[in-house]
């Protein structure tokens, strides 16, 4: 097979791809950029990644390399983007900072050409101007890549909006409710957080997403909760259940094993938040399954006993 | 009569005689030292902590707590560029959540990237006093940071090729003087008298003798403590022991991270957070001047550093240098550690024998 035929872009379906994957889709698109996704989180993926990644990063960074991992040879080139901060209070996870020159070396002897797209305001490179760069070294003119990622951010935009009412809708049906507050790339992901998710469904509660609001009011209500929260992504997790909190009967905080900002930020809400249960899930590589359900079946009894239902 | 406040940090290595200088001298605060880092302040820092947080967290929490007992009032806690810019909120939480009852300057919320920020913090440490005497005292502590971080390099190179054993006593000795030295003239003093006396002592080292590079986390690696005296030990074995990771490299001589960026391009084109930048340069750094070996120190669940370590694995390889990865939990005992240093050392005995 010539190299040809494979498609430009390679996008890991894991981390940022839950938050920004629509972006990054419509972006590519817009420009006519062929892509390939890697396929949806499993257990072989975890298994490579766990190999490859370093024995202490999280249970997402391992899953990360396992996509990438799926990806290499695939593609010409992987699409890893570094984000590192909107500025000087907007920051991201080390990790993402990370990410790309982590791949990089850990598939140093593939061969494996990779991409990256660099969002760090307090260097000079904001969210446009790195798309633009990205573009232009795809063989995009300048206009044509600025116009492609502002259709695609407004595309990122209208989905967040219809989350935050796809859950207001949600919120006002009848029954036991509880929010479900973790990072989108493990309660999306099939094989992380989804099924946490799934039981909650089957056992008949009404599962809402902490980090289903548009992203501003979510880090307004950070701001208030927590004033020096300075992670984008867990300030809006954080934000959210301080929102939601009155609306539901018990809060899940999933979290992967060991999730930097998460260990700070979870133990920040069970501390600060009182009077409404809260469980806390932390995933990691070995999961089998049933000692999630064990714990999942007796927090849901005792929410139900709390709401005088009776066990 | 209004009792005076006693302000506090928690314990950073020797650092904190710069710290209590700056308070002293500057804010004309009194400042109490929390007692010396033992483990029971870990014990006690681990217990009140979330399982998952790095290392450093419990320490300086179980610091606070042993500042408190100690009679402080006001406790400071300082920023940086990982977790710790959140360190203080959440100590803050926990201290208050098991009774104590405290001021608490945390300095991260000030630390906006605004001038007018930048000022408010400097009110709240200092509510009435000059700012030129802040000023002055913030140059005295920065002559002082580069003093102590000097001599200290300058001990752990040499002190295990002293056969008087005078080296430590003059480390001691310069220690406790900057502890107690209360102006520039006084700082001065101490960091001659111990480079004279250094100077005076003859040491006995091989032409090319066996050289270790140390990096790692910005606590981990700088806290004797925390990292089990991990150049003692080393040098008592015989090795010149290199740690350019020091305050004064990093925040006050070599900043520009750029530059740094540049020169380690081949492995790693950004900064992957926090210190990375800094300590991919300084393993290359060692690896470009035929170091024997490098040992990476940090603390458990450290996000950058984890992150680098396949860039080192492949710095390594490339340069043909080992690297000794360790990790340092709450629990790490000085046996463990010891087993590895000499097994890592024997190793590079015998490397540069054959190589030679």
């Amino acid at each position: 097979m010539s190299e040809n035929s494979l498609p430009a872009i390679g996008i890991p379906r894991a981390l940022l791809y839950y938050r920004y994957g629509a972006l990054w889709e419509h972006f590519f698109r817009a420009l006519g950029v062929s892509t390939v996704l890697s396929p949806p989180g499993s257990r072989g993926l975890l298994e490579a990644g766990a190999a490859l990644a370093p024995d202490e990063g999280c249970l997402s960074l391992k899953m990360f390399i396992g996509h990438v991992d799926a990806l290499i040879g695939r593609c010409e080139r992987i699409f890893i983007p570094r984000y590192s901060n909107y500025g000087y209070t907007e920051l991201f996870c080390t990790r993402y900072e990370a990410l790309y020159d982590q791949a990089r070396n850990i598939f140093r002897s593939s061969g494996q050409r990779f991409i990256t797209c660099n969002i760090d305001v307090q260097n000079g490179s904001p969210e446009g101007a790195a798309y633009e760069r990205l573009g232009v070294e795809l063989g995009h003119g300048a206009r044509e890549s600025r116009r492609a990622w502002r259709e695609a951010s407004r595309a990122l935009e209208q989905r967040q909006k219809a989350e935050e009412r796809a859950q207001k809708e949600r919120v006002k049906q009848p029954g036991m409710k509880v929010l479900v507050a973790g990072h989108s790339y493990i309660l999306s992901d099939p094989y992380m957080g989804k099924p946490v998710l799934d039981q909650l469904e089957k056992a008949g509660a009404v599962s809402l997403r902490a980090d289903a609001l548009e992203p501003e009011t979510a880090r307004k209500a950070c701001a208030r909760f927590s004033p020096t929260c300075r992670w984008i992504v867990s300030e809006e997790i954080v934000g959210g259940v301080s929102l939601w909190k009155e609306k539901v009967d018990g809060i899940i905080l999933v979290s992967a094993f060991p999730c930097g900002p998460d260990s700070m930020t979870n133990e920040l809400l069970i501390r600060r938040i009182k009077g409404i249960p809260i469980l806390t899930l932390v995933l990691d590589t070995q999961s089998g399954t049933a000692g999630v359900e064990t714990r999942l079946e007796s927090f849901l009894d005792i929410i139900r006993f709390q709401r005088g239902e009776g066990v | 009569m209004k009792q005076q406040r006693k302000a506090a940090l928690p314990r950073y290595g020797e650092y904190n005689c710069v710290l209590k200088y700056l308070v002293e001298q500057g804010f004309e605060t009194q400042c109490i030292l929390p007692p010396p880092l033992t483990r029971r302040t870990e014990e006690i820092g681990a217990r009140n902590s979330p399982d998952l947080v790095c290392t450093p967290f419990k320490t300086l929490l179980g610091s606070m707590i042993e500042a408190l007992e100690a009679g402080a009032d006001v406790l400071i806690m300082v920023l940086g560029a990982c977790r710790l810019n959140y360190f203080g909120e959440l100590q803050e939480q926990i201290l208050r959540d098991m009774g104590y009852s405290f001021d608490f300057v945390n300095l991260s919320l000030y630390n906006t990237g605004k001038k007018r920020d930048i000022l408010r913090m400097l009110k709240v440490i200092n509510p009435r006093r000059s700012l030129v005497k802040a000023g002055k005292a913030l140059y005295d502590a920065i002559q002082m940071v580069q003093h102590l971080d000097d001599i200290t390099s300058l001990y752990y190179q040499n002190c295990g090729f002293d056969p008087t054993g005078t080296y430590p006593k003059i480390y001691r000795k310069f220690v406790s003087d900057l502890y107690d030295a209360r102006n520039l003239t006084e700082i001065r003093e101490a960091y001659r008298n111990a480079s004279h006396a250094f100077a005076d002592v003859n040491l006995r080292k091989p032409e090319d003798p066996i050289r270790i590079g140390i990096i790692g986390d910005y606590y981990t690696v700088m806290d004797p403590f925390s990292n089990l005296e991990i150049e003692q030990k080393l040098a008592d074995m015989g090795v010149e022991v290199h740690r350019l990771m020091n305050l004064s490299n990093d925040m006050l001589r070599n900043t520009n991270n750029r530059n740094k960026q540049a020169v380690i391009r081949r492995f790693s084109e950004y900064s992957m957070g926090a210190n990375s930048t800094s300590d991919i340069w300084q393993a290359q750094y060692y690896a470009e001047r035929h170091f024997d070996g490098v040992i990476q120190v940090k603390s458990a669940c450290c996000m950058p550093e984890t992150d680098i370590m396949p860039v080192l694995a492949n710095l390594s390889r490339e340069y043909k240098m080992p690297i000794l990865y360790l990790t340092y939990d709450s629990q790490t005992s000085d046996v463990g550690l010891m087993t590895r240093l000499e097994a890592f050392y024997d190793m590079v005995e015998m490397r540069k024998k054959v190589t030679h």
